[in-house]
């Protein structure tokens, strides 16, 4: 039955031998598994991203290890601490980015030797995303998930300065806006070290020192009804801001191509 | 086409990464599994639970024991560990080098009905016993029967769906594994290390035990004589010729009776010795089990060189059970601290099996799984107990994120 299709096919197209249909057959089925290697490639970003920011953090608190634990009653320790951490951190995101770059130049000389096209602008804002997804997952789980196991007996814990919602649905909220924030700041961070654009690259340093900042307000009695919502503004603004940086993209590339096949036409 | 095709990523890379990805779903369902086991079966605290074994025969730990009392026990009772699998492994490529198939085979089915029936059967005990299920002794030791032979037979015999026989492989590791994790603290990091570096030596010196194992399989193209998981694609719709080679491999695999799981086989005593019974098992089990990390067989490929390094649809990569069992007893020893140090053991096993695998397709020989992986799971452990812990704990209790 084979031979009969390929008789066909002989009839009706161009086909110098058979080999060239083997291989045709093997593309087709390089294609069909693309789909399941990108949300793969994804996936190994978003690991290996976790693990980096995790050594990150680890190397944060073995800095500060031998000033810990610190007495409750001061709030500048905490300034410091919050300062030299988010320092820290965004000092690593840089570092991500120049990795980044080489592992690119690797996947691009890849991409051009097998499919004769390089990585996409959005591979690229999903490889963005994925890094992103595994800061702001790594922080969550260590500063959030990894402490819920007093929850899972009958009663709840509350925190003296936060007495109105129990201690685990406030650090739930917390990180729930901070993953917001991580992931989108990676994306804004990405694009802006790619393009040069210095509003982009300031911008997220300046919303990551806001957000911890405002953390710091929790730090106050009460302080937390303020802190915490204004926190999930800061996230909002970041949502917002990746938006329109991604519309803003998206309709220039539109237009590129638009402007292109047009020149193609006339 | 440069912008209009959004899955231009390149292949080779990405085909290594599907691998990887299916190599570490199972193995990341064993220590999910075995750290919940720990968790439930643990709430009360860890006590120190004395499971007499092989790997405490030297010294038995106390809590109020002296650091160095505690380490040179520790040291001790692996070095006893290691020399038992080492001799134990010597053995078993002996009968192999001698073509003792049959022998090993059935000694290999023994052993998991053994594994499947007695260890698996008392941690079900335990379970009933912890969360109060409602059942008979009738109709337990049915389920128990039929559960085990299903296992045996879905690990041995070609025609079980690929699903339930690396459904099985992975219980068994978890009740190996499960059973680690109920010696002393100190012994179980000991005989970590000394099981990496064992395995280190075991692969890569010319005169290890499972180099010449595998020499030896290579050499007569034969299946391992050891419980091997294989990440074989679970899709049904295979380009035709995927399928073939996976027949082909299975009908070589019933022939040369592979599948070894060499144990001591001791004779059913009672309950006093039990634990000692079971645990010399799982110790022996533990001999044939280490196989090495394999690549795919390279005389298997045929018309998929234009593939790149071919681990698409052609080969598959084999991780040994013994290497699921150690990563579950690292991470389930973590889980007896606290879940912080499980997540962060969790991801530095994944780097060193994805170390591991890297260094495989760059090498194409099989490799130790072991030492990278338990080296930067043992280091990241550390670290985060000693350092992160206290760091995490200060800034949530206050409300204070970054």
């Amino acid at each position: 039955m084979g031979d009969a299709v390929f008789s066909v096919f002989g009839s009706s197209h161009v086909l110098p031998n058979k080999k060239s249909l083997c291989n045709t057959v093997l593309w087709g089925r390089f294609t069909r598994q693309l789909n399941k290697i990108v949300p793969t490639h994804r996936m190994e970003g978003r690991r290996d991203g976790l693990l980096f920011w995790l050594i990150s953090l680890i190397v944060l608190s073995g800095a500060w290890r031998v000033v810990l634990p610190l007495n409750s009653a001061a709030w500048w320790p905490y300034v410091i601490l919050i300062f030299t951490s988010v320092g820290f951190q965004e000092a690593t995101r840089l570092m991500f980015w120049k990795l980044y770059k080489r592992l690119e130049v690797i996947l691009d000389a890849f991409a051009e030797e097998k499919f004769r096209s390089r990585l996409s602008w959005t591979d690229k804002m999903q490889i963005a995303l994925a890094g992103g997804l595994g800061h702001g997952v790594a922080h969550a789980v260590f500063f959030c998930v990894s402490l819920l196991t007093p929850s899972f007996g009958p009663a709840t814990y509350f925190v003296d300065r936060c007495s109105r919602i129990p201690f685990f649905l406030v650090s739930a909220i917390i990180s729930l806006v901070f993953v917001i924030i991580h992931t989108f700041s990676m994306i804004i961070a990405f694009n802006g070290y790619a393009d040069g654009r210095k509003v982009d690259q300031v911008v997220v340093p300046v919303v990551h020192i806001l957000a911890a900042v405002m953390t710091l307000m929790n730090l106050a009695p009460g302080g937390c009804s303020i802190g915490v919502p204004l926190l999930c503004c800061v996230g909002a603004i970041t949502m917002y801001y990746c938006w329109q940086m991604v519309w803003r993209k998206l309709t220039e590339h539109g237009r590129r191509q638009r402007n292109a096949s047009e020149i193609h036409i006339s | 086409m440069a912008d209009g095709n959004p899955n231009s990523n390149p292949g080779v890379l990405e085909s290594l990464g599907e691998e990887i990805v299916r190599i570490v779903a199972p193995v990341s369902a064993c220590m999910l599994l075995v750290v919940l086991l720990v968790t439930s079966l643990h709430a009360g605290g860890d006590g120190g639970s004395a499971v007499t074994s092989i790997a405490t025969i030297a010294y038995s730990e106390e809590a109020s024991d002296s650091f160095w009392d505690k380490l040179e026990g520790a040291l001790l009772n692996s070095l006893v560990f290691v020399v038992v699998i080492t001799v134990l492994t010597f053995l078993l490529v002996l009968l192999f080098y001698f073509r003792c198939m049959r022998f090993l085979k059935s000694y290999m089915v023994f052993s998991s009905f053994v594994v499947l029936g007695l260890l698996g059967g008392q941690i079900f005990l335990f379970l009933i016993a912890r969360f109060y299920v409602p059942i008979d002794v009738v109709t337990f030791s049915l389920l128990l029967l039929n559960f085990s032979v299903v296992g045996v037979m879905a690990v041995f015999l070609s025609k079980v769906p690929i699903l339930v026989n690396q459904g099985y492989l992975v219980t068994i590791g978890v009740l190996v594994a499960y059973w680690f994790t109920l010696l002393p603290e100190w012994t179980t990091w000991a005989l970590l290390v000394a099981m990496s570096l064992y395995d280190l030596a075991a692969v890569l010196l010319p005169g290890g035990p499972l180099r010449l194992l595998v020499e030896l399989a290579i050499s007569r193209d034969e299946e391992l004589p050891a419980l091997v998981y294989e990440a074989r694609p679970v899709e049904q719709n295979q380009p035709g010729a995927g399928r073939r080679l996976w027949r082909e491999r299975r009908d070589t695999a019933t022939n040369s009776s592979s599948n070894l799981n060499g144990l001591e086989a001791g004779n059913p005593n009672p309950q006093s010795q039990e634990a000692n019974l079971v645990v010399a098992e799982e110790d022996a089990a533990v001999s044939a089990v280490t196989a090495p990390l394999l690549p795919p067989q390279l005389e298997r490929r045929r018309e998929e060189d234009a593939e790149g390094i071919g681990l698409g649809s052609s080969g598959a990569i084999k991780l040994g059970l013994g290497d699921f069992i150690f990563y579950s007893v690292l991470v389930g020893r973590a889980a007896l601290y606290d879940f912080m140090t499980v997540y962060a053991c969790y991801l530095a096993i994944m780097a060193g099996l994805a170390i591991t695998l890297l260094l495989l397709a760059v090498y194409r020989k099989a490799l130790p799984a072991l030492p990278v992986s338990i080296a930067l799971g043992i280091l990241f452990y550390l670290l985060t107990r000693y350092s992160l812990e206290v760091f995490m704990v200060q800034c949530s209790t206050n409300l204070l994120m970054f």
